[in-house]
């Protein structure tokens, strides 16, 4: 095993240096991802029967979201299906290979009317290896979600969103990156954690459905397990093009005492600037009606978008909207078991380019599934 | 100049490793440290299930409705996966762990 670790570290250390020290053609870039590739196929196998073996060792799991919507906005209905599979592959005590694809449809009627259709899209969201270095130090390298704020790398998935309806500065200085992270969790004191990201990523490959820009970026944050607070900041600076900086903010606050979960986030840049503030509150603490309440959340999101030097064209091509805008939505989401919820939501948006309400309904899934063998429930 | 700024940025990372391997050094950061549960008395078992529950609720709680307990083996995978994504610190995964295939 000692001779494996070694190997990936090497590996893991050429990535780095190479994608940290110099310009890399497509045709670099590529021999790197082929053995990078490689190195994965001929080695995962003989890591994950070998765990098979240890009855305590993590296993293989394949888990995800899945949901059906439909969106109604301005009374232009959108039907939204998707499935997000992730694959978990834990190698040895230390490593994780951990990758995301979305494959979504947007069907809607065309302009002269007839049947729903439209575009499957496929992205790879992430296909990355991360090598737990220590308790202060975790090194990731491959294709990985942009750490720019709290929503892109731990609300995006269906079934954790509270509102189905993406926040407008969602686009923000979150593309995805193919590069090397360095990131972390640990505690400062009994009353603080600390936890970190640094990154750099190389421009596009070239291949459409994991393009990438170049830039490198961070984000730093604060928890506080006592009040359940959590406060952060984030970076980025694009190494291309314009090669501006965009900043944001973020926060996070469950009071112990209420069931309510209150986040917001802060972005600025070239390309637009905004924030959204939101608070879900499940009414568990009800008097009445109290195995339906139990499952049941509502939720409320004010948010205000302005638009950057990038102009309306510029902005529709990152999915920002083309107009300053503001925006209120309220929903409910019920839970009709682990992993399975219900929800519902409507908002108004108002836009110097017009206003609109905006529907939503649908059903999000988590599915996951083990691998290979498990043994019994704890 | 553009040379002198990849070069300290390499020193920069280089620095980070080195730092975080020196503080490292701790008895929670051996071979073992980052998988299972580890050994302990009752007294320290029924410590480390409140602890673990506290850390569960405030870790997992930040950004997601507490999901059912799995089998160990599935909750190790998960918890390696969300101390990455998450960035949970190595005590808070050893206790929620612990909490969670008990």
């Amino acid at each position: 095993m000692r001779v494996k670790d070694n190997a990936i570290k090497s590996l893991l250390g050429f990535i780095v240096l190479y994608t940290c020290g110099k310009t890399v053609s497509r045709r670099q870039q590529r021999i790197v991802l082929s053995g990078l590739g490689l190195f994965l196929l001929l080695w995962s196998p003989g890591w994950i029967a070998a765990q098979d073996q240890d009855s305590e060792k993590p296993v293989p799991i394949l888990t995800g979201s899945a949901g059906a919507f439909s969106f109604l906005t301005g009374g232009h209905n959108i039907i939204d299906t998707q499935i997000n599979p992730v694959l978990l592959v834990p190698l040895g005590d230390r490593w994780l290979i951990e990758a995301r694809t979305e494959f979504e449809g947007e069907f809607q009627r065309p302009p002269g009317g007839g049947p729903y259709g439209g575009p499957v899209e496929k992205h790879v969201d992430y296909a990355q290896i991360d090598y737990i270095a220590n308790p202060y130090l975790t090194i990731t390298a491959g294709r990985f979600l942009t750490p720019f704020g709290i929503f892109n790398e731990r609300l995006y998935p269906v079934w954790i969103r509270s509102l189905q309806p993406d926040p407008l500065i969602l686009p923000i200085a979150t593309s995805p990156s193919d590069g090397a992270m360095f990131r972390g969790g640990f505690s400062i004191n009994a009353k603080t954690n600390l936890n970190y990201a640094m990154y750099v990523s190389v421009t596009s490959i070239g291949i459409g459905s994991v393009d990438s820009d170049r830039q490198v970026g961070g984000r730093m944050g604060f928890f506080f397990p006592g009040p359940r607070l959590e406060v952060g900041a984030s970076w980025q600076r694009t190494l291309q093009d314009e090669r501006n900086n965009a900043f944001g903010f973020h926060m996070g606050w469950q009071p112990t005492k209420v069931p309510l979960n209150l986040r917001s986030e802060f972005a600025r840049s070239f390309n637009g600037s905004g924030y959204w503030v939101e608070g879900a509150y499940r009414l568990s603490q009800a008097r009445f009606w109290q195995k339906a309440m139990r499952r049941t959340e509502v939720v409320a999101r004010m948010q205000q978008f302005y638009l950057g030097e990038i102009g309306p064209d510029g902005a529709s091509e990152l999915d920002l909207p083309g107009a300053n805008m503001r925006e209120a939505d309220f929903g409910v989401n019920y839970f009709l078991r682990d992993g399975l919820k219900g929800i519902a939501s409507y908002g108004r948006q108002f836009s110097s380019a017009g206003n609109a309400n905006q529907w939503s309904f649908g059903i999000a899934y988590r599915f996951l599934v083990p691998l290979s063998r498990v043994g019994g429930q704890p | 100049m553009k040379v002198h700024g990849k070069t300290s940025l390499a020193v920069l990372l280089c620095a980070l490793v080195l730092a975080s391997s020196v503080f490292a050094g701790s008895p929670s950061s051996g071979r073992n440290a980052s998988v299972g549960a580890p050994v302990v008395s009752l007294t320290d078992a029924d410590n480390m299930r409140v602890q673990g529950e506290q850390r569960f609720r405030a870790n997992c709680g930040r950004c997601h409705a507490a999901p059912q307990k799995f089998p160990p083996r599935m909750i190790g995978t998960i918890l390696r996966h969300m101390r990455v994504r998450a960035t949970i610190t190595d005590e808070d995964r050893r206790l929620i762990l612990f909490y969670m295939t008990q």
